[in-house]
């Protein structure tokens, strides 16, 4: 079944359905669909716990956009676009508005407007909040409205390549999952919105299973650039044995983190900030306390605590209830009662397609959020900023693309771009093939965390790249073992794994090729920020012969020049 | 590490193969602390790559997850095996799909009804500020305002209460509890604009109205959200918007007159007075019935001996009830 549509978003979380009500709200007119490999309020949206930065200014009547840019500059190592940051940050006031107008219910303050807490890396408290459920009630307020405005969906429709005639887009093809029929949505203008990639961290991830960058692969395949690939955020505190992540939040409201020896450690690397450092510094420091045997130990390994208990009973409750759920589900600890056995998990990828605001180079063609770098973020995330990235970008590219698509010709997906996604799924049945999905899915997260991790070194990266080329070359062989048409979960399983194993390999090389340490990438041989030889952004493009090329791009800089970085 | 060798027993079913469905067995080495989902992962890298169903964030929050367990409907990703050991002994632990929806493959359900259902309830918020104009101002919402509909936000649509709920296991065309709860929230929400709408659309056939009070869906919630309270809530709405009207909701009010004129129901003329002459007329083929099998109820109801204390509770309830209006 073939479709066609003026603008097809890809991805279902609060950055696609942002960017719907944003198209149609520009223009009624622009047909749209949303295809998404799991149901809207699945999308991993959801899971972001703390809160969305805005300069409200309704707790700290100081607070201001400016002071919002400039600690994102500064939380990103000065690598960010200080033209997208002005952006992002002056629009963030109106998308969370916005949001609180179509029915978002954020907690209060006694005064009744929106309540707003400290987090990592700012210097006034300006993140506004649900609970400790933000994102689940952002992604459920936008699915609502997607439901109301009569958004049409395609659930559970898994995205096979993006296509594009010579640099105009024509649309992209996607497997209807409870079919498996191979469909092609041709479309004047396609918005990629398909998350993050930190799930190649695999076991070491706080991510959802499916978090495997599949727009990001899908782009480079099709020629687009990504860009600053080296960067995944380390959060300080998932859980022991799962990777589970436990919010900012919780040292937002002051939780303490603890070493083997009850010392608030953090007093000796960030003294000012303490808990509330930048994200990479907390998630190093934590690391070095684990390395010099500062930490706890267990069967599932080092950690460290993170201890709410002197927050009382009440706050726990009102303020972190999901965080206490999580911990006694997979922990078994209540957190009125024992600290939480925390120890760093790979969070976030600040890295992905390389777009300016939100346009890719070829015509057309979208990307926000987690599976974009604009760069906002630069090396290193705050906390707070990913919620408003996909709201004030998914509203940007839904404007632009709603104005872009009648100026631009219908051109149809090929026929033998069909030809070609069905060859290839029907290769995988063969019996000639051996290797299996589980086996190399974990081999291919050990690789990453061992060797791509927090600390980085050039033997270690050296071996990341061996590892995930040699396991890129053992997916020729990989079999696909259930051979049936009905949502063949088995086919997704290698379908995510081969979009992650590109991936890593670009995030294993630019690691090794970046000769410094800079926000969330840190390289133990190169432990200083070197202005001089590595303020860029990387980029790497697939060559012709599907081999990995290195360039890099300058950073847009603004007001705010080149410091040193202290908290 | 404890550890021990468990047995589960998983209902599977493929129509493109299978002329019914079947259970398979498999054998897993299950250390303390592992959740149910982590063996779904397990025996499907290892054992059975065709074994399906969903799961994505592993975190209870997606609410992709939801199977029953040992017959109970429940998230595999935050259900503990050994958990559910102390329950069964030595049975094998039964992984099956929720109920009430079709089964596609395994323990893969559609849930496409339950969003036909939220679609077809407005269940979404009707802001007073026009579209054009939003983003510049906020609404001031007081924190007790927030707290009437926080709990409710925390519904996560796994559907747990939905293959619980015992009228949908009746009646597939029922409202079902997470549209209700979805009504409730938007209903309370000091923002709404539209909930007279909504409650006209929630009370017609099949809705509010049909629920029966059993507390399923509250028993098995996944984020213990109580929503018999918010069903309760929007029944109380309806009467205060003189919805009283419809078939259920003058079978609801005959049961409090009933209780508080006779501390008892009067069955005999029940359903005159909720169906009316037509629909009663319709019934008497069940009343028949229930003759033969000497069920009929008696013809002339006495007041029970306790009728003055039930009277002084009525009196008492209304006068909270007022108190709780003025305030």
């Amino acid at each position: 079944m073939d479709h066609t549509f003026d603008l097809v978003i890809v991805g279902a979380g609060g950055g696609g359905l942002m960017a719907a009500l944003e198209a149609l709200r520009t223009n009624p007119q622009t047909s749209v669909a949303v295809i998404s490999k799991v149901y809207p309020t699945r999308s991993h949206t959801s899971a972001a716990q703390g809160g969305v930065n805005a300069a409200l200014a309704n707790k700290d009547k100081d607070d201001t956009v400016e002071l919002h840019v400039f600690d994102t500059i500064k939380g990103g190592d000065y690598l960010a676009d200080q033209d997208a940051v002005e952006y992002l940050c002056s629009q963030a006031p109106l998308v969370v508005r916005e949001l609180e107008n179509l029915g978002a219910p954020f907690s209060r303050f006694p005064d009744g407007t929106i309540a707003q807490r400290p987090f990592g890396g700012t210097v006034k408290d300006r993140c506004c909040y649900c609970a400790d459920k933000t994102g689940h009630t952002l992604l459920h307020t936008l699915f609502e409205q997607c439901l109301r405005r009569g958004v049409k969906f395609f659930n559970e429709y898994f995205l096979l390549s993006l296509e594009h005639d010579d640099g105009e887009c024509q649309g992209v093809v996607a497997i209807n999952m409870r079919s498996s029929a191979i469909e092609a949505f041709s479309a004047r203008t396609v918005i990629l919105a398909t998350g993050g990639h930190a799930k190649m961290y695999w076991n070491r991830s706080s991510n959802a299973a499916g978090n495997t960058g599949d727009g990001q692969a899908a782009a480079f395949r099709s020629g687009i650039s990504l860009k600053d690939m080296e960067f995944i955020q380390f959060h300080p505190t998932g859980l022991r044995k799962s990777g589970l992540l436990v919010t900012e939040a919780a040292r937002g409201e002051g939780g303490y983190l603890l070493n083997r020896h009850g010392e608030r450690f953090m007093a000796r690397y960030a003294p000012q900030k303490m808990e509330l450092g930048p994200r990479d510094l907390v998630a190093r420091s934590m690391e070095t306390e684990i390395l010099e045997g500062n930490g706890f130990t267990s069967a599932a390994g080092s950690y460290l605590e993170l201890d709410l208990r002197h927050l009382g009973a009440g706050t726990i409750k009102k303020k972190l209830p999901q965080i206490r759920e999580l911990s006694m589900n997979f922990e078994g600890i209540d957190p009125i009662e024992e600290p939480i056995p925390v120890r760093p998990t790979a969070h976030y990828s600040m890295g992905g397609i390389d777009v300016n605001m939100a346009q890719t180079a070829l015509c057309g063609i979208y990307a926000i959020g987690e599976c974009a770098c604009v760069s906002v973020h630069g090396a290193n995330r705050l906390g707070g900023n990913s919620l408003l990235d996909i709201l004030v970008f998914g509203k940007l590219a839904g404007r632009e693309a709603a104005l872009e698509a009648p100026r631009r010709a219908s051109r149809p997906v090929s026929p033998h771009a069909l030809k070609n996604a069905a060859a290839e799924i029907k290769s995988y049945i063969s019996h000639k093939r051996y290797e299996r999905y589980g086996i190399m899915r974990e081999e291919m997260g050990k690789a990453m965390a061992d060797n791509a991790g927090i600390y980085r070194t050039e033997v270690k990266l050296r071996q990341a790249v061996e590892d995930i080329s040699t396991l890129r070359d053992r997916f020729r062989h990989i079999r696909l073992f259930d051979t049936g048409t009905v949502y063949n979960t088995n086919l997704f399983q290698i379908l995510e794994l081969k979009n992650m194993l590109d991936l890593a390999l670009c995030v294993s090389m630019t690691s090794l090729e970046r000769q410094e340490s800079r926000g969330a990438h840190y390289r133990d041989d190169f432990p200083r920020r070197n202005d001089n030889a590595w303020h860029k952004h990387s980029l790497c493009t697939q060559s012709s012969d599907g081999d990995v090329k290195l360039c890099s791009t300058a950073v847009t800089m603004g007001k705010y020049g080149l410091e040193a970085r202290s908290y | 590490m404890e550890r021990r060798e468990v047995s589960f027993r998983i209902y599977r079913y493929n129509p493109q193969v299978d002329r019914h469905p079947f259970y398979d067995n498999f054998k897993v080495a299950a250390e303390r602390g592992i959740t149910v989902l982590r063996v779904l992962n397990h025996i499907k890298e290892n054992l059975e790559p065709r074994l399906t169903f969903r799961a994505y964030c592993q975190a209870g929050i997606c609410g992709s997850c939801a199977v029953r367990v040992n017959g109970v409907s429940k998230l595999a990703c935050t259900t503990q095996v050994w958990d559910e050991l102390a329950e069964s002994g030595d049975e094998p632990i039964l992984l099956e799909p929720l109920n009430n929806l079709e089964v596609i493959r395994d323990l893969l359900v559609d849930i496409d009804p339950l969003l036909e259902k939220l679609k077809s309830n407005s269940s979404w918020l009707t802001s007073s500020i026009p579209e054009q104009q939003m983003g510049h101002k906020e609404h001031i919402v007081s924190e007790t305002e927030f707290e009437v509909i926080d709990s409710a936000s925390d519904c996560i649509l796994c559907a747990s209460c939905y293959s619980e709920c015992s009228m949908m296991g009746v009646n597939r065309r029922y409202i079902s509890p997470p549209v209700l709860l979805k009504a409730f929230r938007m209903n309370n929400d000091t923002r709404e604009t539209l909930a007279g709408e909504r409650l006209k659309q929630v009370t017609a056939d099949h809705g509010l109205w049909d629920c029966t009070h059993c507390y399923r869906c509250v028993e098995h919630c996944c984020k213990k959200i109580p929503i018999m309270d918010g069903i309760h809530r929007l029944r109380e709405e309806a009467f205060e918007r003189r919805m009283s009207g419809s078939e259920g909701a003058r079978h609801a009010q005959v049961f409090f007159d009933d209780i508080r004129d006779n501390g008892r129901l009067k069955e005999m003329t029940l359903p005159l007075r909720t169906k009316g002459v037509a629909g009663s007329l319709a019934m008497i083929p069940l009343a028949l019935k229930m003759a033969i099998k000497m069920r009929t109820p008696p013809l002339f109801t006495k007041k029970i001996p306790g009728i003055k204390r039930v009277r002084e509770l009525y009196l008492r309830l209304e006068k909270l009830n007022a108190e709780r209006q003025s305030s």
